[in-house]
């Protein structure tokens, strides 16, 4: 090659020297491009793939009468997982709080469960109910975990509970904790008893928006205790002095891949249960409520985001006021509950939304200020089947 | 805004491109020092002035100190001078740190000694005197860049380096986002010329920056968090534990703050790395050091030489006419200041820590240099032995209290051994990492680094995967209360 054209090749810059002061380190994995950029495909591979192959190869029996297990609660990841199981065909889903999953009863003593009975098609409607749960978690759940339910025909609880006073309605000025801070809006509207870090709040959203955070979190649900795996292998019995049965056992061999079944037999539910009495007979006496009013509770504005994002997924949606327990409400706190409920028929009726509120029911069928008992649920449905609202309702589409 | 938090990703993912946007404008240094101090200033905003204090100060000091007549000869008035306005620097720089880090132990002790001597007088808490309701809490890096700072003026004294111009890149180099809250504590004479020109771009800082950041993250998040559970459980209650809980405990103490602090280091270097900037290496397999010498040129090695530099080898200089003693004592002095700037809360556990390196370090300097040990005592000796003392060290570094340390010690030979409550996990972990770091300083280290590109790939997964795992939660660093 003649010296003129060398001299035209382009001059590749020099390798830069490695600083003798700062080199890159004794033992560190140093990754070249092609490195990462294979793991960059390996990530995305893994964070796609191994969630949605695990949800085929992980057993998950459901009943007609199935309803997410207290212990899983926090599984956002397989709630969504049991959504995309009950949005069947000609199945309606009925989503809520603990009122709907039965917080006193048992399965087959819920209000899903004896709207069925009334149907004469067992299972016809899904318990999505979650205990635990509250307006501003659900719209949480909805709009991360719950588009599997598109299209589906959905019953969705209004509780006034959440309006009974500024802490419950999570609009209180003073900090407090509560559940499901992972599924509240971190940002806005602010929740001023929210209290939590930048850190913790950008971790909150990440997690709903990638899909394999919430299946390690199901994972450590489901398999550890709710402990990430570390945190199980040191874990104590709870026991004074306690013991570490975690120490020599092996992680892996806690994953079953079968998703536990809930206990047959729940001490703390059902009419065996000592809970599962009237609230009178437990010492409850009627309340005088702080109400938070419509326009400025935090619950009330999260429920009605949850259906406008139901409606807009094509969801046809039926609003369930449930009957909160007129007789634990203090006589002259009345008035301004029935100027919440009537603010909410109102609302609804405006916007020209099925809606159905049933009458309450009598004192013996409430175990507190809005849960049921089994019987309680049995007659709610029967009032229910028995609303023309209702049954104009099912029959439509 | 710690490096393992989304808020420094979220930072950093504005802060890059923007920064390499302005690579090629004017606006690239006072860009960098303004992310700088949204970094700091993130923790607490009223401390950017203790680093604007810093900043100007030492600036100042530097024009002064290169505007005296200069006069070579010893003992001249330019030396005076010069030794003057050092010490003026010296103790400008460091009354912040003493009162942030001492003022309420000294405080509580002679108001104890008052009321011992029947003195009707007490100090108030030194919190009443804070302005504006800031609170009394040290502000994070302050050793760090005052002992940056500190390093300029002592340098420029020695005429090591020449005075910096330009006050951005002054300001740069005492808060450098990367390496301001936790170091490796840098030398000006390495990271002012750093701040003369942009780097130019390579794709090769780039990826070096991710690698030791994911190193630096799993480290921390995975390793050091799952340890400091376990070490955590113990060390509170150390009356409640076997003995081979708490030598495990222990070991795992050395292993957790390794990889608490490395981690970091790992991560400041990586980020710095990313805008084309190169930190000093902080740590070289410490637990595989031959001797407590050896140990302290791998363990923080950017702090071990700052001491070195500025602590031992002026007393050394001082003491020189007792050569064996002088040394002797000028080590334990420089680890008794190594103590005391560790002190957190608790005071004499750190003092003790420090005087058991200085002490072990004067009774091993010479035979650590004689040709018998370096030849004729088997390696694994000698890393045993410098293991187990550094590891008897970190119990008094660790424990909550003086008796605290020293119920460890006395239970670690006289209680049971039955029924012991540790982790498989745990003691796979330190031996795997004891095998990875021993492999890289065998001939197998040639053949580690040429693994092929598929397998490296697959373990950078592997860690990620195992990140995911393991992290349980966002701990602070260990170092971030010094």
């Amino acid at each position: 090659m003649s010296q003129a054209a060398t001299k035209t090749l382009p001059q590749t810059p020099p390798e830069p020297v490695e600083d003798p002061e700062s080199p890159f380190g004794p033992n560190e994995m140093r990754l070249g491009a092609k490195q990462w950029i294979a793991f960059a495909i390996a990530i995305v591979l893994i964070f796609l793939c191994l969630p949605a192959i695990w949800q085929k190869l992980e057993r998950f029996d459901t009943g007609p009468d199935y309803r997410i297990p207290y212990s899983l609660s926090n599984d956002y990841w397989q709630i969504g997982r049991w959504f995309k199981k009950a949005a069947e065909p000609g199945r309606i889903v009925v989503i809520g709080d603990s009122v709907i999953w039965g917080e006193y009863v048992n399965p087959d003593g819920t209000l899903p469960h004896f709207l069925s009975v009334e149907s004469g098609a067992p299972g016809r409607f899904a318990n999505c109910g979650v205990n635990g749960f509250f307006p501003l978690a659900i719209e949480g759940l909805i709009d991360n975990y719950g588009t599997a339910l598109r299209n589906q025909k959905v019953i969705l609880e209004a509780d006034v509970l959440w309006m009974t006073s500024p802490q419950r309605d999570l609009s209180a000025s003073k900090k407090d904790t509560f559940n499901h801070t992972r599924l509240v809006p971190q940002f806005r509207p602010r929740i001023p008893v929210y209290d939590a870090d930048m850190n913790e709040r950008i971790g909150a959203v990440v997690e709903r928006n990638i899909r394999f955070l919430s299946w390690v979190s199901h994972i450590q649900i489901t398999y550890f205790d709710q402990k990430s795996i570390p945190q199980w292998t040191l874990a104590d019995d709870g026991q004074s002095p306690p013991n570490y049965p975690n120490l020599w056992r092996n992680p892996a061999s806690q994953i079953t891949m079968s998703i536990p079944d809930p206990p047959a037999t729940d001490p703390d539910r059902g009419p065996k249960s000592p809970r599962h009495v009237p609230w009178f007979e437990s010492g409850k006496e009627p309340l005088h409520y702080d109400w938070v009013p419509l326009d400025k509770s935090l619950q009330w504005q999260a429920f009605q985001r949850t259906l406008a994002t139901l409606r807009s997924r094509g969801n046809d949606v039926m609003v369930l006021l449930v009957p909160f327990n007129e007789h634990m409400i203090a006589e002259d706190n009345r008035p301004a509950f029935r100027t919440i409920t009537g603010g909410i028929d109102a609302w609804l009726a405006e916007n020209k939304i099925p809606h159905i509120a049933p009458a309450t029911l009598p004192p013996t069928f409430y175990a507190d200020a809005s849960h049921p008992l089994t019987e309680g649920y049995a007659l709610l449905a029967k009032n229910i089947y028995a609303m023309p609202e209702f049954q104009q309702w099912l029959k439509q589409r | 805004m710690l490096f393992h938090t989304y808020p420094f990703i979220i930072f950093l993912a504005i802060v890059l491109p923007l920064f390499y946007l302005l690579r090629k404008t004017k606006l690239w240094l006072p860009f960098l020092l303004a992310s700088s101090y949204v970094f700091y200033g993130m923790l607490n905003p009223w401390f950017l002035l203790l680093v604007l204090y810093i900043t100007l100060l030492n600036y100042a000091i530097g024009i002064v100190m290169s505007r005296l007549p200069f006069d070579p000869e010893p003992g001249a008035p330019f030396y005076r001078k010069q030794i003057f306005w050092l010490w003026l620097g010296v103790f400008a720089d460091i009354w912040p740190l003493a009162f942030f880090k001492y003022a309420r132990f000294f405080n509580e002790n002679l108001n104890a000694v008052f009321g011992w001597v029947h003195i009707p007088f007490r100090l108030p808490d030194p919190s009443v005197i804070m302005p504006f309701g800031i609170p009394y809490l040290l502000p994070a890096g302050i050793s760090f860049f005052t002992f940056q700072a500190l390093s300029y003026l002592i340098d420029l004294y020695l005429g090591k380096i020449e005075r910096e111009r330009n006050l951005l890149r002054f300001a740069n180099f005492v808060c450098f986002f990367p390496n301001v809250l936790m170091g490796p504590i840098e030398r000006a004479g390495h990271m002012l010329p750093q701040f003369e020109r942009p780097a130019a771009f390579r794709l090769k800082n780039f990826t070096d920056g991710l690698s030791l950041f994911l190193i630096g993250l799993f480290k921390k998040l995975a390793l050091a968090s799952y340890l400091q559970i376990f070490v955590d459980r113990v060390y509170d209650n150390p009356g409640d534990c076997g003995a081979p809980e708490l030598i495990l405990a222990t070991i795992a103490f050395g292993w957790q703050i390794y990889f608490d602090f490395s981690g970091y280091s790992d991560m400041a270097r990586g980020v710095a790395r990313l805008f084309g900037f190169n930190l000093v290496l902080n740590f070289n397999n410490p637990y595989l050091a031959t001797g407590i010498g050896d140990f302290w040129r791998r363990w923080h090695m950017s702090f071990s030489r700052w001491i070195l530099d500025y602590i031992f080898m002026p007393l050394q200089l001082m003491w020189r006419n007792w050569p064996s003693w002088g040394t002797a004592a000028a080590l334990v002095v420089t680890f008794l200041f190594s103590g005391v700037w560790h002190v957190a809360g608790v005071f004499w556990t750190y003092i003790v820590w420090g005087l058991l390196h200085g002490f072990g370090l004067a009774a091993t300097n010479q035979l650590e240099r004689s040709k018998y040990y370096r030849k004729n005592v088997p390696t694994w000796i000698k890393r045993a032995g410098t293991f187990a003392f550094v590891s008897f060290a970190w119990i008094f570094f660790r424990a909550h209290t003086i008796d605290d340390a020293l119920l460890i010690v006395k239970r670690i030979f006289i209680a049971p051994w039955s029924n012991p409550h540790i982790a498989g996990l745990i003691i796979a972990i330190i031996i795997l990492a004891w095998i990875y770091q021993i492999l890289h300083e065998t001939r197998w280290r040639e053949t580690l680094a040429r693994t092929s590109w598929a397998w490296s790939a697959a373990l950078a997964v592997l860690l990620v995967v195992i990140l995911c795992f393991s992290s349980s939660g966002s701990g602070a660093f260990i170092y971030l209360q010094f």
